[in-house]
């Protein structure tokens, strides 16, 4: 009895234990394909549609760029204007507002995820901030004039729009920063106030440089949102430039180079305005690079850091 | 765990340096990292009271316009009448709120399941070359302004679905939110993308351990792990699709209808408002009308946070 | 606050006035002042290039303009936030869907010629006013009736409060009201919109500022008459508006010397022309 037992127990571990696991991993292993043949599948299309559209924006564009085209005074008659001052503005306004936001951004973050008491009110806080992002900006724009041309009276200027871009861009980045903050391995926090340190010195020796890769792409976002926004410059900066390069005057109309591309494509009368826009949008495509490039150096640099 | 401590001990060296190499006696130094520390606290809670403030100032601006509505229209008008004629009186709001609504709800079906997928691409199964390109390019397209993809779903997704459907006019529901799904992909892949990469490797690694594959590995462990993470990225995503203007009127064809067909030119809270903000007279009814509209909209955004992050508790109760 | 802000702006100024009367030193002008102007889209294209030709005259003159839409002119100028508004229309009188802004003085600067265009596909090459008035109310729905092919009519709107949609509604319909729903119906929000979009539609019909038709669409003779400079001027073309500046009270001192310089023969007859708006003079007595 025993002995039959034990024999067809074992016969059938011996017949059914490699089937059954087979079996298993068998439908597991055939998921796994197919759910790898599918993500690489929509990545490959996801990269393909990527190249299309950037080949569509660029191939019109980038061939006909010329350096005279990036610094020289706009045109509203004759064909040939550039886009100069809006581009010297662009980048003007962008560190302005950036010089705002990111330190009150990424210090209201770092509030919300360490020092903000877990409340029903910092949750409705928390809740509305995130439902900010979704107002759309031609009432940042709006709260910019009441602001700016109404309550200070200083007209259309650069300040004005810097300042309602950052208003524009708070929001995001203190959500961005709590969330990367949050995100960091709870051990990692413990281990640095074990080791005596104080909260500031956790925050900016352990949870800002774990943190890093999400406060850049954080940063990222919002720099390249900043930079191709057009409704709130519209209204707080105007639609004019002061009609020189190299013009520092925070008090001077600020139109950037989103916002030339809008007045181009809808309005403007001048002959070659199709491929004014086509060029612009180029240049922004390459600046919105190199954005996402000069904010990735202090990543790398933390890599090193930490590996070595 | 081998992995945790490499990076843990790294930290707490750097911690022992600074302390090593600060100079005078300790109580100094104990005086100066407690008024630090406090400057800092302070500092914090000052940027997170001026982001309220901002917050509340633009909640401030559109409901103390907006209620203003109420003078001359009736709530019940306003919320349940889709009769929008602001030239002969009718204030019904209600075809824009639907408009939204089923512009967000229609942008997510299509945009979540691809930009996950995408993220967990970039995270977990792309080569280290092909990551460090795709992210960046991803960044990229978050910057190009909404007018330039406002102008190529004019230009190139418009006559395509009118080939694709024969209708006259392919304006509607659809065009914008494939447009929208466009916009809003790169953020939410890039930050779920970040939330993914963030699961410490331990996790992985005992599940591997465990005898997983990559499939269950990462939607047993991965996903469940940064669903705190993907679901931000999505109220990300969503928060913009819903208040996206510039491209969204370019193809949405913008008239006062409701939307029975994806294909059937209608509006939306943002289209209506960005197009006739600046059309009316600032003293009107239909003005104040617009900014309520706008109020109606963080309402809205809300309370679609809201219901994400019950469903996201739900999901992780069960 | 807003004192130590107005100093802060007063500072900011002379700073930039040092700096600017150091490299504008030969420059004879001696007008000073700063003008904000803001309104009409349409009319922005001669307001840029009007404001960088005066600020080569007068280097000390601070010009910044935004525009909107044209009811935005009037109104910023009645709030204080604008010394210049820009309308395409007369704000000093009533229009249809707008009440007159009083107060306020009309400074006529051009004269802009619409006209109705449509895909270049279209058989049709000429409409009567009663014809407009049935497409744009939604009347007649298919180019057949109009003499064209049997296809359905898309119309295309410019969104209420746009100058260019009063000229056209009080002189090319009479007023009439233009429909507001349809499953071929859309409104855009700018010129540019509408050239994109009549390019790109077939069977659309739509209008445009004269300066904005390409070859890529074709533009309507009105009751047999084409939209044409030459038309306009001897008096048969009638869909044709005023474009205006609006000041509170007789401008005064930048102010009036920029509106002067539009209205002078030298920026008439030159860069407007180029810009292909039709020089106030020549129309006068058309009035």
């Amino acid at each position: 009895m025993n002995g039959s037992m034990n024999g067809s127990t074992n016969e059938a571990l011996r017949s059914e234990a490699p089937y059954s696991f087979g079996k298993r991993n068998g439908s597991s292993a055939v998921f796994d394909k197919i759910f790898t043949a599918v993500v690489w599948g929509i990545g490959i299309l996801v990269i393909l549609f990527i190249c299309g559209l950037l080949f569509m924006l660029l191939k019109n564009g980038l061939p006909k760029l010329t350096w005279s085209f990036l610094y020289s005074i706009p045109s509203e008659i004759e064909e040939g204007g550039g886009i100069g001052p809006a581009l010297f503005n662009s980048f003007y306004l962008l560190a302005i507002s950036l010089v705002i936001s990111i330190p009150i951004g990424l210090a209201a973050g770092i509030y919300l995820a360490e020092f903000a008491p877990d409340n029903k009110l910092i949750g409705f806080v928390r809740i509305c901030v995130e439902g900010l992002s979704s107002v759309p900006s031609i009432i940042f724009g709006l709260f910019g004039i009441a602001l700016f041309v109404e309550m200070f009276q200083i007209g259309l200027t650069i300040l004005g729009g810097a300042i309602s871009l950052a208003f524009l861009n708070l929001p995001m980045l203190t959500r961005i920063t709590e969330e990367s903050i949050r995100s960091v391995p709870v051990e990692m926090k413990n281990a640095s106030f074990a080791l005596g340190s104080t909260h500031l010195q956790t925050i900016r020796k352990v949870l800002v440089p774990v943190a890093l890769s999400g406060l850049v792409t954080g940063i990222c976002l919002t720099a390249g949102r900043a930079f191709g926004e057009s409704a709130v410059i519209i209204l707080t900066a105007g639609v004019t430039t002061s009609g020189v390069m190299w013009d520092f005057n925070l008090f001077s109309p600020g139109e950037t180079l989103a916002v030339h591309l809008w007045y181009v494509q809808s309005e403007a009368i001048v002959p070659d305005a199709g491929e004014i826009a086509q060029k612009a949008t180029s240049v922004l495509i390459f600046i919105v690079l190199l954005i996402n490039l000069v904010f990735r150096v202090p990543l790398w640099l933390n890599a090193r850091k930490t590996r070595s | 765990m081998i992995e945790m401590n490499s990076t843990a001990q790294n930290a707490p060296a750097e911690l022992g340096n600074s302390i090593r190499t600060g100079s005078g006696p300790s109580f100094d130094r104990r005086t100066r990292l407690r008024w630090a520390n406090s400057a800092f606290r302070i500092a914090c809670i000052a940027a997170a009271g001026f982001v309220c403030l901002v917050l509340f100032g633009i909640l401030f601006l559109m409901f103390r316009t907006g209620i203003l509505t109420f003078q001359e229209v009736g709530f019940a008008e306003f919320f349940f009448s889709t009769d929008w004629d602001p030239e002969n009186g009718h204030y019904g709001a209600l075809l824009f709120i639907y408009g939204t609504i089923a512009l967000t709800a229609l942008t997510l079906i299509i945009s979540v399941p691809f930009s996950v997928l995408i993220a967990v691409f970039l995270a977990e199964m792309t080569p280290k070359w092909l990551r460090n390109t795709l992210r960046p390019v991803l960044d990229l397209l978050v910057g190009i302004p909404s007018v330039v993809y406002g102008y190529l779903g004019l230009t190139v997704l418009i006559p395509w679905l009118r080939d694709l459907t024969g209708k006259p006019l392919a304006d509607g529901l659809l065009a914008a939110a494939i447009v929208l799904t466009i916009m809003v992909l790169p953020t939410i892949s890039r930050v779920s993308d970040d939330a993914i990469t963030a699961v410490p490797k331990k996790y992985r690694d005992a599940s591997y351990a465990l005898g997983s594959n990559r499939f269950q590995t990462i939607f047993r462990v991965v996903l469940p792990a940064s669903s705190r993470g993907i679901v931000y990225a999505v109220i990300l995503g969503m928060a913009r699709a819903i208040g996206e203007t510039m491209a969204v009127v370019m193809v949405i064809g913008n008239t006062a209808q409701i939307a029975d067909s994806l294909f059937k030119p209608t509006a939306v809270l943002t289209s209506n408002i960005v197009m006739q903000i600046s059309s009316v007279e600032f003293d009107s009814t239909w003005n104040y009308a617009l900014y309520m509209m706008g109020f109606l909209l963080l309402v809205i955004s809300l309370l679609m946070i809201v219901a994400v992050r019950f469903l996201q508790k739900k999901g992780a109760s069960e | 606050m807003r004192k130590w802000f107005k100093s802060l702006t007063a500072v900011a100024l002379a700073l930039s006035l040092i700096g600017g009367a150091t490299s504008a030193a030969s420059a004879a002008s001696t007008l000073k002042g700063s003008i904000v102007i803001n309104g009409s889209s349409a009319l922005l294209p001669l307001t840029l290039q009007a404001s960088s030709e005066f600020k080569k005259l007068n280097p000390k003159v601070k010009i910044s303009a935004s525009a909107a839409g044209s009811i935005t002119g009037p109104q910023a100028v009645r709030k204080g936030i604008a010394d210049i508004g820009a309308v395409d229309w007369d704000a000093s009188i009533d229009v249809p869907g707008f009440k007159k802004f009083d107060g306020q003085v009309a400074n006529p600067v051009a004269v802009t010629v619409f006209a109705a265009i449509v895909h270049k596909d279209v058989k049709v090459n000429s409409l009567t006013t009663k014809q407009l008035q049935d497409i744009f109310s939604g009347k007649i729905t298919n180019w057949k009736d109009v003499g064209g092919a049997d296809e359905d009519i898309v119309v295309v709107n410019r969104k209420f409060g746009s100058g260019t949609r009063v000229n056209f509604q009080m002189k090319a319909l009479s007023g009439t009201e233009f429909m507001s729903k349809g499953d071929n119906y859309k409104e855009v929000g700018s010129s540019g919109d509408m050239k994109t979009t009549i390019e790109t539609t077939p069977n659309s019909i739509g209008y445009i500022d004269l300066p904005y038709v390409t070859t890529k669409m074709k533009a309507l003779s009105i009751n047999g008459v084409a939209p044409t400079e030459k038309n306009v001027l001897n008096g048969t073309y009638k869909v044709w508006g005023i474009g205006y500046f609006m000041t509170k009270g007789k401008p005064t001192g930048a102010t009036k010397a920029f509106i002067e310089y539009i209205q002078s023969n030298t920026f008439q007859n030159g860069s407007l022309k180029k810009l292909k708006f039709i020089p106030l003079a020549s129309v006068k007595n058309l009035k």
